[in-house]
């Protein structure tokens, strides 16, 4: 081992990413200690790591919106407890500073204040790299509400969606004053970034729900392939990808036309916990799905093409006088051009809850998550037409849905409190 | 009854505090790797010990040294056979540092009592250095008046728990005398207020071995059915088989082991940090098993244990507060606030002198406490820390 990579592990604020990179599965064990040791050295990832694989807190825009899609999401929507603005404030500052560190592949916190204290960082990232981590916070309509003085502070575009046919919503995984968006490779880090900011705002917040998704369904990187959901089916093909700086500017990216300072730059998030009818799509005939969708499911191709990027002919029609594409079809459904031109980025992450208790059915589907700047003339237009005529219905039940207010992003020195100064 | 793990107290005589032990793993997890190392030999109150570990051995520049919260800042030398350094005493391994290969530094801090001690590291040509600890005990970096407000609130504490354990023998017996009567009836009245004394002292319970099981263990904590006794053998009885039956020997068993209880706690020797880390335990017990409704599964009298621990808890913090207000004010006026956040969250439950049963409480309800439980027992958790010191 040499010199200067002991020097780099031995830094009293470690980086977990130099760590790894530098020395390696011992340095990394040292620093998990006790019992744990050997099987912290057997479990953590040796894997290659560059500067690339850190994603900076700061910048004009959130990260975890336009980012390239992470390979897991951890979601957590909170209520606020206390009445006490002051104290959401203090612990949004607090978020700020425990996300930069956690993005930058460290610890949060003191870890060795006291040997009778608990540790600040909670420990399960340790000789973890960063993992293209990303901390995306929003508001809930509900924070605006009389509790905290906040009403004057409501973007007019912050609306509670309605009720879209055939919801069966579950109150309690639903809706929420605040909520984290963490995204990274590792699924540990994720879960360890949202555990931590859970914990310093315990008092301030509780959980109110909270999702894991163990699989991403959308590429929103032009180097990203399209990922499947938990259909077997390409999803999310003509997504919106973050290179597109027009698109983003058009339809995800608020403008100065905000209505609120700190929304610009900023986004509505939406969220739909879809649950999938697993057991009855699998007996579905492969013809049957392809119709349900409009694509072909091997090749992502539309049913009027031959290649996954080839455009949809929503007008073409077979020789028995049919759409190709059928009326019902999910590509014709959500296709821009019978919304005004209106699209959405999504970034949404296959999940599973384990078995539904009563049946033993999976307890599995689609976590959806839309970014857009307008939530009124896109994600809900677009979901109502959608809830009403989608063939797709017949195998899914929406469970879950949300909608928060994300900021536009911090510059150094700038915390999440500002935006609600 | 908690795990294991959440054995906390001493009794006088025995030699090291389970705390101690305890604080020494997530010491060891969360000491530094640092190159620094220096020579400086205190900062602050902490003294500084410079370890040198080498293949030879891990000697300390001296045997003997006065007692207080210590760093052992320990490098490795030209060291390559040997990797850790352990603190020991009377073979349990109070702190250590693990995995550090030739050249590298770490540390680790405790406050150390007098006594003898060893350092050991395994693979050296001398694996175990002896260590002597002298002076006074487990003077913190404190001023006069916070260690007179910490002598105060041990002394006051040794008092609660005493007030407690005689109420509970009082209690128990009580409730033994109506089993022997064959009086259902009145043995499950007289069942709640032995449970609330119980409750209120629990750790300090836990802290004498076996006791805590005889006297608080569930069903599923004994290795076979005609072995499970207690508070909750009889508790299945009275609510689940409504009979006093066969309950009689398994009543003078339970008051004897809280009058052997009542021995034990007369000697008990408590330090100000296992208070607060008492405090801490009792409102994990909350969180654990009274607010999942797990503990008093036939009676559902979880609320009222709930508000044993809280009290036995809020006890604890109050005694200690004086002392916490000096050296952390803010800490002191948050835990204060969510005390009296929790207990007005208990308000609506209760029922005359006891409280509802668990079973009438909605989802909601269940969920609305634990949130309360949760927002108390994190600030709690920093009072040890912060009553003793910076170490």
């Amino acid at each position: 081992m040499a010199r200067q990579q002991r020097t780099d592990a031995a830094r009293a604020t470690f980086s977990r990413r130099r760590l790894l990179g530098a020395a390696g599965v011992i340095g990394a064990a040292g620093l998990t200690g006790g019992g744990f040791a050997l099987g912290s050295a057997i479990a953590t990832p040796q894997k290659e790591t560059t500067a690339g694989d850190e994603t900076p807190l700061y910048g004009e825009h959130q990260a975890g919106i336009a980012t390239p899609t992470q390979d897991r999401m951890v979601f957590a929507a909170f209520d606020v407890t206390t009445g006490d603005v002051g104290a959401v404030k203090s612990m949004l500052a607090a978020w700020t500073v425990a996300a930069a560190a956690m993005c930058a592949g460290k610890q949060v916190g003191d870890n060795e204040k006291h040997p009778l204290s608990p540790p600040d960082d909670t420990g399960e990232a340790v000789g973890l790299p960063p993992s293209q981590l990303t901390i995306t916070i929003g508001f809930g309509p509900s924070l605006f509400d009389e509790r905290f003085g906040l009403a004057g502070r409501k973007p007019a575009k912050l609306v509670q969606l309605p009720h879209f046919a055939a919801d069966q919503l579950d109150p309690r995984k639903s809706d929420g004053d605040i909520c984290i968006q963490a995204c990274a490779n590792d699924p540990q880090v994720a879960f360890h970034a949202v555990r931590n900011l859970t914990r310093l705002g315990r008092g301030t917040l509780a959980t109110r729900w909270m999702q894991l998704g163990f699989g991403k369904t959308s590429a929103t990187s032009r180097a990203q392939a399209t990922p499947r959901n938990l259909f077997g089916f390409k999803d999310g093909t003509n997504n919106i990808k973050g290179e597109d700086t027009a698109a983003m500017d058009q339809f995800v990216w608020v403008g100065d036309e905000a209505d609120q300072a700190w929304m610009k730059g900023g986004s509505y998030l939406v969220t739909r916990r879809i649950n999938m009818h697993i057991e009855t799509w699998d007996r579905d005939s492969l013809k049957d799905q392809e119709a349900v969708f409009g694509r072909f499911k091997l090749s992502g191709a539309p049913l009027t093409g031959h290649e996954e990027f080839d455009a949809p002919d929503l007008a073409a029609k077979g020789d028995d006088g049919a759409e190709v594409i059928p009326t019902g079809a999910h590509i014709r459904l959500a296709a821009p051009s019978r919304h005004g031109g209106a699209r959405i980025l999504r970034r949404g992450y296959s999940f599973s809850d384990g078995a539904d208790p009563t049946l033993g059915d999976f307890d599995a589907g689609l976590f959806f998550i839309a970014y857009q700047k307008d939530p009124a003339s896109q994600f809900i237009a677009i979901q109502k037409d959608l809830a009403a005529n989608d063939a797709l219905n017949e195998y899914i039940i929406h469970t879950g849905s949300a909608i928060f207010a994300c900021p536009g992003g911090l510059q150094q020195g700038e915390t999440w409190a500002d935006k609600l100064a | 009854m908690t795990n294991k793990r959440g054995v906390q107290i001493a009794v006088r005589g025995a030699a090291v505090l389970g705390a101690l032990a305890l604080s020494g793993t997530a010491l060891a997890a969360c000491g530094s790797n640092d190159k620094s190392g220096g020579d400086s030999t205190a900062t602050g109150n902490t003294q500084v010990l410079n370890i040198t570990l080498s293949n030879k051995g891990c000697a300390p520049p001296k045997s003997e040294i006065p007692a207080g919260p210590t760093k052992f800042q320990i490098k490795n030398s030209g060291g390559t056979k040997v990797t850790e350094v352990e603190l020991m005493q009377g073979g349990r391994i109070l702190a250590e540092k693990e995995n550090l290969a030739d050249s590298f530094s770490g540390s680790f801090t405790l406050n150390l009592k007098p006594g003898d001690y060893e350092l050991y590291c395994p693979g050296a040509e001398t694996e175990r250095s002896p260590l002597k600890v002298t002076g006074e005990a487990a003077s913190s970096s404190g001023s006069e008046a916070e260690q007179a407000a910490l002598t105060k609130a041990i002394s006051d504490y040794r008092a609660y728990v005493q007030d407690e354990v005689n109420q509970l023998v009082t209690n128990t017996t009580a409730l033994q005398a109506a089993i022997d009567d064959g009086d259902v009836a009145r043995a499950k009245k007289l069942y709640e207020p032995a449970r609330l004394n119980y409750e209120r002292i629990e750790p300090v319970a836990e802290s004498f071995g076996d006791l805590d099981p005889r006297i608080d263990g569930r069903a599923e904590d004994f290795d076979s059915p005609e072995d499970f006794q207690g508070f909750h053998r009889i508790e299945m009885a009275l609510w689940q088989d409504n009979t006093t039956d066969g309950m009689s020997p398994i009543a003078a068993k339970l008051v004897a082991d809280t009058e052997s209880l009542k021995k034990l706690v007369a000697t008990l020797d408590i330090d100000a940090a296992q208070i607060a880390n008492g405090a801490t335990e009792l409102m994990n017990e909350v969180a654990n098993s009274k607010v999942s409704g797990e503990e008093e599964r036939y009676s559902h009298l979880d609320i009222l244990d709930m508000a044993g621990n809280i009290q036995g808890s809020e006890k604890a913090f109050t005694l200690l507060q004086p002392a916490l207000e000096m050296t952390n004010k803010a800490l002191a006026t948050t835990v204060a606030q969510r005390f009296a956040e929790m207990n007005a969250a208990m308000e609506p439950y209760k029922a005359g002198d006891s409280y509802v049963l668990y079973n009438t409480l909605t989802a909601d309800q269940v969920r609305e406490l634990s949130r309360a439980v949760g927002a108390l027992a994190e600030p709690l958790s920093e009072v040890a820390g912060a009553i003793v010191g910076k170490a």
